[in-house]
C-alpha cells in the first residue's frame, strides 16, 4: 500500500494543483486573480509532462567523455534522464509568458474603459447602459 | 530523486498556489506567485530537468513577475476576492 | 456560480485521478515515454550534432523549425502589446 502511494502522489499533486487553477479560473471574480489561476493550471501541466520524463537513479541529459572523435562506444540509455519532454515543455513555457503578456494588455483595456477589474461589476455597467 | 524532498518541496508549492489565489491584496499575491516559480524551478532541478528550470528562473519567475507587477500598477491594487 | 465552479473543478479532478491508476510508475525507467523515441536521441545526438547536452541538440539541431515557430509567436505577442496598449493620437478611433 505505501509502495503504491509513493509511486502515485506525485501525480495526485499535480492534479490537486491543476485543480486550485481550474476553480480559480471558473470561480474567482477578478481578472488578474483568474490569470493568476491561468499560470497555475499552465505550470501544473507543465510539471507532468516534465515528471514522464524521470527515471530512478539517473541524470541529467548532459553527456560527458562522449566527445566526437571516439563516436562508437554505446551510451548506457538507463542513465541518463529522457531529453524530449524538457525540450517540449521549454517552448511550451515560453509561449505560455507570451499568453500572460496579451492577457495583461487585455486587461489594462478593460480597466481603462470600465474602470473596474471585477466581471460582476462590469457586466453590470454594461447591462445598465445597454450595450 | 529523493521521494521525501519532492514531497516537501510539492506541499510548499501547493501551499503558495493556495497562498497566491487568497490574499486580497494583489501586488501580495503576484509575488506569492513568483515564490510558487521560484519553487517551480527547485522541484525540476531535483527532478533533473536542469534547463527547464533555468528557463522558469529566468523567464515564468522573472519577466512573468516584472509582466503581472506592471498591469497591477497600472490598474487596481484591491480586489474583492 | 462558484459552488458550480467548485463541483466542475471537483469532477474534473475526480477524473483525472482515476486516470492516474493507469501511469506508470513514477521514475520507471522502462515506461513507455522513454521506451520508444527517446533512446534514439539520447544515442546518436552527441555523434551527430557534437553537442553534449543533448536538450539543446534536439531543440536547435533536430527541432529549430520548432523554435522559429516560437519566435513567431513571441513576436506576434509582442506587436499584440504594442498596438493594444499605445497611446491613440487625436481624432484616431475611438
Amino acid at each position: 500500500m505505501l509502495e503504491y502511494i509513493i509511486s502515485k502522489y506525485n501525480f495526485w499533486i499535480y492534479v490537486i494543483l491543476m485543480m486550485i487553477g481550474l476553480y480559480a479560473m471558473m470561480g474567482k471574480r477578478n481578472f488578474v486573480k483568474k490569470l493568476i489561476g491561468m499560470n497555475i493550471f499552465q505550470s501544473a501541466i507543465i510539471l507532468f509532462f516534465v515528471s514522464t520524463g524521470v527515471k530512478a537513479g539517473a541524470t541529467v541529459p548532459i553527456l560527458s567523455g562522449h566527445g566526437h572523435g571516439h563516436g562508437h562506444e554505446l551510451i548506457e540509455v538507463a542513465k541518463y534522464i529522457n531529453p524530449l519532454p524538457h525540450v517540449l515543455m521549454l517552448t511550451a513555457i515560453v509561449v505560455s509568458i507570451a499568453t500572460t503578456g496579451v492577457a495583461l494588455a487585455v486587461l489594462i483595456l478593460i480597466y481603462r474603459r470600465y474602470n473596474t477589474l471585477e466581471e460582476d461589476e462590469i457586466l453590470k455597467i454594461r447591462k445598465d447602459t445597454g450595450v | 530523486m529523493i521521494w521525501q524532498l519532492d514531497l516537501i518541496l510539492l506541499l510548499f508549492v501547493l501551499i503558495c498556489a493556495i497562498g497566491a489565489l487568497t490574499v486580497k491584496d494583489l501586488l501580495g499575491a503576484v509575488i506569492i506567485l513568483g515564490a510558487y516559480s521560484f519553487f517551480m524551478c527547485i522541484l525540476w532541478t531535483e527532478m533533473g530537468a536542469v534547463d527547464v528550470a533555468f528557463t522558469e528562473a529566468a523567464v515564468g519567475a522573472g519577466i512573468g513577475t516584472v509582466l503581472f507587477i506592471a498591469a497591477v500598477s497600472k490598474t487596481k491594487r484591491r480586489s474583492k476576492d | 456560480m462558484k459552488v458550480i465552479a467548485l463541483i466542475a473543478a471537483l469532477m474534473t479532478g475526480a477524473l483525472l485521478i482515476y486516470g492516474t491508476e493507469e501511469m506508470p510508475d513514477w521514475g520507471d525507467p522502462n515506461s513507455p515515454a522513454s521506451s520508444h523515441v527517446s533512446p534514439k536521441y539520447i544515442q546518436e545526438a552527441t555523434e551527430k550534432t557534437a553537442t553534449p547536452n543533448i536538450v539543446t541538440a534536439v531543440l536547435a539541431d533536430y527541432r529549430s523549425y520548432d523554435t522559429m515557430g516560437e519566435v513567431v509567436v513571441v513576436f506576434t505577442a509582442g506587436i499584440g502589446c504594442i498596438l493594444m496598449l499605445r497611446k491613440k493620437r487625436k481624432g484616431e478611433g475611438d
